[in-house]
């Protein structure tokens, strides 16, 4: 009796995250209500009007209603089912997101390394799509989202490396979300470590090649290979494309913040909300906006030895200077 | 119903189609109408690279003969409903290469034209207007489309 009943307790907290709080509502209007703010931002900083900052909902409504195409050619089950793969890796991110002061996420599994696996799914459906849509351009934006995908990794994964060895200690690493904001609110925040600016230098890096903006906009060019693996899909399907980008940005940007500044305002739950948004906000002018409005576009080859290059080595004196007890 | 059809109208996404121009309008497209004096952007608009995403197509040139296929099985790929515009006096009339040997224009004689914009090259508030004409003929479209039910997935 006693199982069943906090069984069923956890189920609720789980689906309260999955859906509203952390995941779901939350992360989902955030999300947009971010990537509008950034076309705005970009318009105004090449000084036009720029769109609504409602104009992603706008586009979502729109795209729902339009006629939805199957290519005759096309991988038709895989070709359906990539769209859906992205949003439900981002959204169960989103749900494990901890928000410092406010929200642990989904209880006892906030962890570092699921984290890392879940943020490829969005590229890997786009891979998918690419590559069940039976179109040369397709195929083209498929193996340049691989590509750049096998760049980006390596940096990501030595910051993460880095950070749970600087948490963990004597234990070697710590991949806990929640611990990591408990270290960081004892021992102080690693924005003002110098050992970790390095990292956070190579996570900054990060940010725009793995939301696929300027200069790293390469596997979804559009004035290229015509929008690589999204060119097939038409209506709903695109829709979901767009959501999954919105969360995406909320995820990453949360993450972010939680390993790098997780510093509360106070007690209060709704004050704690507000400042992690504008937290999310900083990082996303200070990596993306102000970057994609003055860039053009980098080749892959240039990306590729690009984040191999700078980001991994910045990674990479992070880790050695955490390995070496600084 | 209504209300979400007003609001989808908001988010115009535009794709251009060269048939044989000179070039002279489809520069007026693509720089012109976004620079910060017009900024067609502060519509809703954005350029596609994809013909599936399109809403509003902007045709320009006189359809040569090298093109004509080409040209006729992108606009079949845009989903509908979708709103045809002819830019400049070329696709209208054929302009000055109107009776050429290799031009088989005027557009309107293959595909169903909504929209004429005079000009060589139209001025850039004329292609505003134009948009917002379109937008208008969208709006139409998406009611009666609606009224009839049609809500279908097509096999391309």
């Amino acid at each position: 009796m006693q199982d069943t009943y906090s069984y069923l307790v956890f189920l609720g907290i789980a689906l309260f995250n999955l859906l509203i709080f952390p995941g779901g509502l939350f992360a989902l209007s955030l999300g947009i209500l971010f990537k509008g703010l950034d076309r705005k931002i970009e318009a105004r900083l090449q000084r036009r009007v720029g769109p609504p900052i409602i104009q992603p909902i706008i586009d979502i409504v729109k795209l729902s209603g339009k006629e939805a195409m199957l290519p005759e050619t096309a991988q038709r089950p895989l070709f359906q089912f990539a769209p859906l793969l992205g949003f439900v890796g981002m959204a169960i991110c989103a749900a494990l997101l901890p928000i410092p002061g406010v929200s642990k996420g989904l209880p006892a599994m906030g962890d570092m390394l699921v984290y890392f696996y879940l943020l490829q799914l969005p590229a890997v459906a786009l891979m998918i799509a690419g590559s069940s849509s039976s179109s040369p351009y397709g195929a083209l934006g498929f193996s340049r989202e691989m590509t750049l995908m096998f760049a980006y990794e390596i940096p990501l994964l030595m910051v993460i490396l880095a950070v749970a060895m600087k948490v963990g200690g004597e234990n070697f690493a710590e991949f806990s979300l929640i611990n990591i904001i408990d270290y960081q609110a004892q021992h102080g925040q690693f924005i003002a470590n110098w050992v970790m600016i390095p990292a956070f230098l190579a996570y900054l890096f990060f940010l725009p090649g793995t939301m696929g903006v300027p200069p790293f906009d390469i596997p979804e060019a559009e004035t290229e290979i015509i929008e690589g693996p999204l060119l097939e899909y038409s209506g709903a399907a695109l829709a979901f494309f767009q959501l999954t980008s919105a969360l995406k940005n909320i995820v990453v940007l949360g993450f972010g913040v939680v390993i790098f500044f997780p510093m509360t305002l106070g007690e209060n739950i709704f004050i704690n909300i507000i400042w992690f948004a504008v937290k999310c906000f900083i990082l996303m002018l200070i990596s993306t906006t102000f970057v994609k409005s003055a860039t053009g576009r980098f080749r892959i080859e240039q990306a590729f030895s690009f984040y191999l290059k700078i980001p991994a080595l910045l990674a990479a004196i992070s880790l050695i200077l955490v390995w070496l007890n600084f | 119903m209504n209300f979400l059809n007003n609001i989808a109208t908001k988010s115009p996404w535009l794709f251009r189609i060269n048939a044989g121009s000179c070039n002279g309008c489809d520069v007026e497209l693509a720089t012109t109408a976004f620079i910060p004096r017009f900024d067609v952007e502060r519509l809703g608009c954005k350029y596609c690279g994809s013909p599936r995403h399109a809403d509003i197509v902007l045709i320009t040139g006189p359809l040569t003969a090298r093109v004509k296929e080409k040209v006729l099985k992108v606009w079949e790929e845009i989903p509908e409903p979708k709103v045809t515009v002819a830019v400049g006096i070329c696709p209208i009339t054929g302009g000055v290469f109107r009776g050429g040997h290799s031009i088989e224009g005027p557009i309107d004689k293959y595909l169903p034209v909504d929209v004429n914009v005079p000009g060589c090259p139209p001025r850039p508030q004329a292609i505003m207007e134009a948009i917002l004409l379109a937008k208008e003929i969208w709006l139409k479209r998406i009611e009666e489309a609606e009224r009839k039910g049609v809500r279908h997935v097509q096999i391309s």
